[in-house]
């Protein structure tokens, strides 16, 4: 028997859930691109009321936006750390795609703002491409269907259902340990320019 | 006997990953994991470079510390970070990691002001505070004259830099030198052999206009510009005379508003405190003048005036031994954090 703490902070929205073993104990969200700091914290506290012992965590690990994504890795380290339990990190775009049940071959696609998504691309179930960083239009040119936040925000899907990730397939995915991750995937370097580089 | 709680404190709001460890006021870790080399060839801290340095040793550093420490986590009493002010993206990897900590372990969390913990650090060095006291804090990021009734809930605003704070003032200078980044430690080494009379660089505010309406308050832009301008119309310059120059112009006016507001408001007590107060000059001539005006003169070793841990968890400690209350589990990481909120 085990018991996950599953958190996502890799889109505009912050996910908790406890979950044993496939059984939904507790499950809460907020909605607020800059608000993980937060959020997070208060309904994990909620969370521990309805369910204190916890024996793994599990993360998204991105891509996301920097800031809200590092709150919830920060998060979840510290407090695996604070009980000395494992910590599983997952690819948040792979929570996206299980909820996918229409299509063999597709795009997930989440807001990476500058007017660009975060996307990776599945094959009967497995992530076959990226993820990566892009203009939505040039990842619409690989013709294929595209779902997530990213999709809706910049048109690219007539489903609005399927948008972030779930927090209890990462659960699911982490008994898979080819897809554990250790480090955030953020994609893009930190916008800066050396001072001998920059011109005067 | 009083009751020594085991802290630990958690820095993130610049440059420094810095966890400390106390029980009351006995320091038991003070790990400090920097980026500073990271950020040198961009000239200053480059705020997405620091968050993502925070996170990446965020943890190794937690555990170092406790093996300092020869605690284990669980005896832990409670959990301080600091709350802000700061870069809000580096405020906010420490803090989640503080909550995450403080949730896990089943403790109380204190998001306490940066600020006021460098103030604080003090405590682990010297006596117990005597309050009140006048706290003069200079750091790359601050320049602020405090009255401090109670480093645990009264911290009031005397003052503040108009413009620079003096350590950014330092880098600024450093960097038109040539003498590297951060300033402060290169401008004080350079200082050593030049003579601070050599030229007269202009200290802000104060003339008498200025004790009258801003006598707290310090402009460090219009010797920026000074400086600058006798590098450019002196091309054969001694570096060390001018470091050294530009230097006194800085520890003159720190001191002599600091040494004002002690009289104003006849506090004999005067605490020095933030990453300038490592400067040698500075010490010094505080040393002496506070001797001569009978002002009891409190500054935390070298090691303690830049970021730590050690600060975070200090105040901690007196929060939990005031018998403050600790913050909400949601407590919101604030990078302008007024200095009069000691704890959030």
């Amino acid at each position: 028997m085990s018991i996950s703490l599953s958190i996502d902070t890799s889109t505009s929205r912050t996910s908790v859930a406890i979950i044993d073993e496939s059984a939904l104990l507790w499950h809460g969200f907020r909605d607020g691109a800059t608000s993980h700091g937060h959020a997070l914290p208060g309904m994990v506290a909620q969370a521990l009321e309805v369910q204190f012992e916890i024996d793994q965590v599990v993360v998204g690990m991105g891509p996301g936006p920097y800031t809200g994504l590092r709150v919830g890795i920060s998060f979840a380290r510290s407090f695996a750390l604070a009980r000395q339990i494992p910590l599983v990190g997952i690819c948040s775009l792979d929570a996206i795609a299980t909820q996918v049940r229409t299509k063999d071959d597709f795009i997930v696609a989440t807001d990476a703002r500058r007017k660009e998504i975060y996307w990776a691309r599945y094959f009967n179930g497995d992530r076959v491409d990226a993820p990566a960083v892009d203009f939505p239009a040039d990842v619409a040119l690989q013709g294929v269907p595209i779902f997530g936040e990213g999709a809706v925000k910049y048109l690219l899907t007539g489903d609005d259902e399927i948008q972030f990730p779930d927090v209890a397939a990462l659960v699911e995915l982490a008994k898979n340990q080819d897809l554990h991750l250790d480090q955030p995937i953020y994609l893009r370097r930190p916008d800066a320019v050396p001072t001998s580089e920059r011109t005067p | 006997m009083m009751y020594e709680p085991l802290v630990l404190g958690i820095e993130t709001s610049c440059d420094e990953t810095a966890i400390g460890i106390v029980r009351g006021r006995t320091l038991l870790a003070n790990v400090i994991a920097s980026s500073v080399e990271e950020h040198a060839r961009f000239g200053g801290v480059v705020p997405e470079i620091a968050s993502r340095a925070h996170l990446e040793a965020m943890l190794p550093s937690l555990q170092q510390a406790v093996i300092d420490a020869k605690i284990s986590l669980s005896d832990i009493d409670a959990v301080a970070v600091t709350a802000g002010p700061g870069l809000i993206g580096a405020l906010l990897v420490g803090v989640a990691s503080a909550s995450g900590l403080a949730l896990g372990l089943g403790k109380p969390l204190y998001g306490v002001n940066h600020l006021a913990a460098h103030v604080c650090v003090d405590l682990l060095t010297h006596d117990l505070p005597r309050e009140p006291t006048i706290a003069l804090l200079v750091s790359g990021g601050h320049s602020s004259l405090l009255q401090v009734d109670d480093i645990t809930s009264s911290v009031i605003k005397l003052g503040e830099s108009m413009d620079d704070a003096a350590g950014e003032a330092f880098d600024k200078i450093a960097r038109v030198m040539g003498l590297g980044f951060p300033g402060g430690p290169a401008i004080d080494r350079e200082a050593i052999a030049g003579n601070p009379e050599a030229i007269d660089f202009p200290r802000g505010l104060t003339h008498s206009n200025d004790w009258a309406t801003r006598p707290f308050d310090f402009s460090f832009s219009g010797l920026k510009t000074a400086v600058a301008r006798y590098l450019e119309s002196t091309p054969d310059y001694a570096k060390a005379d001018v470091a050294a120059s530009f230097q006194e112009s800085i520890v003159d006016v720190l001191l002599l508003k600091a040494l004002a507001a002690c009289k104003k408001t006849g506090i004999d007590s005067l605490v020095i405190a933030g990453g300038v107060a490592a400067n040698s000059r500075l010490r010094a001539v505080a040393k002496h003048r506070c001797h001569e005006a009978k002002i009891r003169l409190r500054i935390p070793a070298p090691g303690l005036c830049t970021d730590n841990g050690a600060m975070v968890a200090a105040l901690g400690s007196l929060m939990v031994s005031a018998g403050r209350p600790a913050s909400s589990i949601d407590l919101e990481a604030t990078s302008s954090l007024s200095v009069s909120t000691v704890s959030i």
